[in-house]
């Protein structure tokens, strides 16, 4: 029951050792940069990174891509501008750009948008000087063109360049000349005339696009954050579930797809249930309004807080938010049955084999999932904010209370960080059920428990760590706290196994 | 400077408009423009006159515009909605091109349908293996709809 022993997961490895020089190439290994753990054990934790998962500030890539653009432009005897445009287009490895490069180095040029930078040959100025972007009149020393003569006035470039680095973000890297029918491709060079203000963006995206080459590490997706994750080896890589957690912005996510950690559904999966959303979200959002009607008098409720048990402000009518039945049905104090994880076919008529009816059944079927995904997902942002505030409930239930210490308090965080990891791991069981094979109806059942105990209990815990202070029960809190966290990880295993295993 | 360059390139399309194609605003809003295209005489749109919506976008030119027909047309790049299927109205937009230029290139769709890259598929299948058939329908649906 207890965590403590599992406190030691944490590991936030951090290194300041600088890039080594072994000239290793493509097989080169960020995570050589510091030495391995041997302890480095695969464990059982599910929401905490794996050991060995190390997070480092990007820019100590740096040193190793300046080492791979300085080789190239010495070895190819171009300008490192371009060198950089043909290595990102080679994966960035210097073997795979040689190689092509000493095939045919005209078509490579040609294809990768360097050839006018690399065959200096000014083409005939146009006699027209007004900028064709803007059609002012261009002066001298007002205006700019790439290597491949096509010129616009500064001005222009100017914004251009920040269009393509603001609206575009990573994929500006890939930006050609302004001129429709000109390959030419968007170097530094230019960024840095046109808009030095911008250079620093620029390169932080040419960094980025160095990193996502590499099989080994992955950007952190928090907003802003310039961290990278460096798995240990490749067949981490490989192995679903291994989570990352950056130290900088407290973002965790997945190795693998970079999405947020998504246990018990796979990668896959989980790519699959986005573009599905994506495609009909529409429909979907259609039907799920952002309101629910009150069951009782139909008045328009909206959920601002997390737990799913519905008070109506109107006709004080308790029910669930998820199944719109009443509350007394629900939860353990009553000795119901707590329902709403069920999807039941049954009630639609299987009988009916024509396409419509079948088109309707999958879209039931999906609503159901998504309805259920949608609720935790929203859940799980209410949650994130009551994180937020915890600490002033904090402060103020140490003040109400004498004697009190910190330590008496920090149960209400415990309990709060508990509910986000349930919401995601709850939001994620939908995605895994609406994948699961229909056939398997043992294990489906089986799932189907668990995620209910899970629900249920969050449920539980959502409820308790609402409360207002002075009705704050401690003992209850952590209790309910221990028994969720037990039920989290016995859904995650169950999975992890097969669903071999009882609880 | 969207604005300045609009107000430009209505002048240029008064000075010098192009073949089959006119071009100017709605009202007062220089951002909201509508656009007439005459079917081309070698397509099964000869004869029409098909009416386009366009939009400019707060940062034109280093956004394409949003061009969409407001006559319906029977063809594999354009839906029943009006949405137009074309590399320079999306990714292969250039701040160097032009109104006057996008719809040259919508004529020259309207002559040369690209049925590889479809917005219609059922249009473009049809077009692939019974030529005969699609323009009579393209035929059809222009004197029901562009005359």
């Amino acid at each position: 029951m207890s965590s403590s022993a599992e406190e030691d997961e944490y590991e936030y490895d951090y290194s300041d050792e600088e890039v080594g020089d072994d000239d290793s190439g493509m097989d080169w290994n960020p995570s050589a940069i510091a030495s391995e753990n041997p302890n480095a054990a695969p464990t059982m934790m599910y929401v905490h990174q794996k050991k060995g998962i190390r997070i480092l500030p990007a820019n100590e890539l740096l040193p190793e891509m300046k080492r791979r653009l300085k080789d190239v432009t010495e070895i190819l005897d171009i300008s490192p501008a371009a060198a950089a445009v043909l290595l990102r287009a080679h994966n960035w490895s210097k073997e795979q750009l040689c190689e092509v490069f000493y095939a045919d180095s005209e078509k490579i040029l040609k294809k990768c948008g360097v050839n006018h930078r690399c065959n200096p040959k000014l083409p005939p100025k146009s006699s027209d000087d007004n900028c064709p972007i803007c059609y002012d009149e261009m002066k001298v020393g007002t205006k700019m063109a790439m290597p491949c003569g096509h010129e616009f006035c500064l001005d222009c470039w100017h914004d251009f360049c920040v269009n393509a680095i603001k609206q575009e973000g990573p994929s500006c890297v890939y930006s050609t000349c302004p001129d429709a029918s000109c390959t030419e491709c968007l170097t530094e060079v230019e960024v840095e005339t046109a808009c030095p203000d911008y250079l620093q963006k620029f390169q932080t995206f040419q960094l980025r696009n160095f990193v996502q080459s590499n099989t080994l590490t992955r950007w952190c997706p928090g907003i802003g954050c310039e961290r990278i994750a460096c798995a240990p080896n490749a067949s981490a890589m490989e192995q679903e579930g291994n989570v990352a957690h950056c130290d900088g912005c407290c973002t965790s996510f997945c190795l693998i797809c970079g999405e947020e950690p998504h246990a018990p559904s796979g990668c896959k999966d989980l790519a699959l249930w986005n573009e599905k959303c994506r495609n009909e979200s529409e429909t979907a959002n259609w039907i799920l309004a952002n309101t629910k009607s009150c069951p009782k008098c139909a008045s328009r409720i909206e959920k601002n807080q997390g737990c799913n048990h519905i008070t109506c402000q109107r006709c004080k009518h308790d029910f669930c938010w998820i199944c719109l039945q009443e509350w007394s049905t629900h939860g353990a104090n009553t000795g119901g049955y707590y329902k709403c994880n069920k999807y039941d076919s049954g009630n639609s008529d299987t009988a009916d084999q024509s396409d419509a009816a079948k088109a309707k059944r999958e879209l039931d079927r999906y609503l159901h999932y998504y309805k259920r995904f949608h609720a935790h997902s929203e859940a799980q942002t209410f949650a994130k904010k009551q994180l937020n505030e915890t600490e002033n409930r904090m402060v103020r239930l140490q003040e109400s209370s004498e004697n009190a210490k910190w330590s008496d308090v920090e149960f209400l965080k415990t309990a709060n960080e508990q509910l986000v990891e349930c919401r995601r791991v709850l939001k994620y069981t939908y995605v895994y059920a609406y994948y699961l094979n229909s056939s398997a109806k043992m294990q489906k059942e089986r799932f189907e428990n668990h995620q209910e105990m899970l629900e249920k209990f969050t449920e539980n815990l959502s409820e308790l760590s609402e409360k207002p202070l002075d009705q704050m029960d401690r003992t209850e809190v952590v209790n309910t706290t221990r028994v969720v966290d037990r039920f989290m990880k016995n859904i995650l295993q169950c999975v992890d196994e097969g669903m071999d295993i009882h609880l | 400077m969207s604005l300045k360059r609009i107000n430009k390139e209505l002048v240029d399309l008064g000075k010098d408009p192009p073949a089959n194609c006119s071009a100017g605003p709605v009202g007062d809003d220089m951002f909201h423009w509508q656009a007439t295209i005459m079917g081309p005489d070698d397509s099964p749109y000869a004869g029409g006159v098909f009416f386009l919506d366009i939009h400019f976008p707060a940062d034109y030119p280093f956004k394409p515009p949003k061009v969409h027909f407001t006559t319906r047309i029977y063809h594999c790049n354009i839906n029943s909605n009006g949405g137009i299927c074309l590399d320079i109205l999306k990714d292969q937009w250039s701040p160097a091109l032009t109104i006057s230029k996008v719809l040259l290139s919508i004529c020259s769709l309207l002559t040369d349908p690209n049925p590889d890259d479809p917005l219609v598929p059922d249009i473009a299948q049809l077009l692939k293996t019974d030529r005969a058939r699609h323009d009579s329908t393209a035929r059809e649906w222009t004197s029901k709809y562009a005359m």
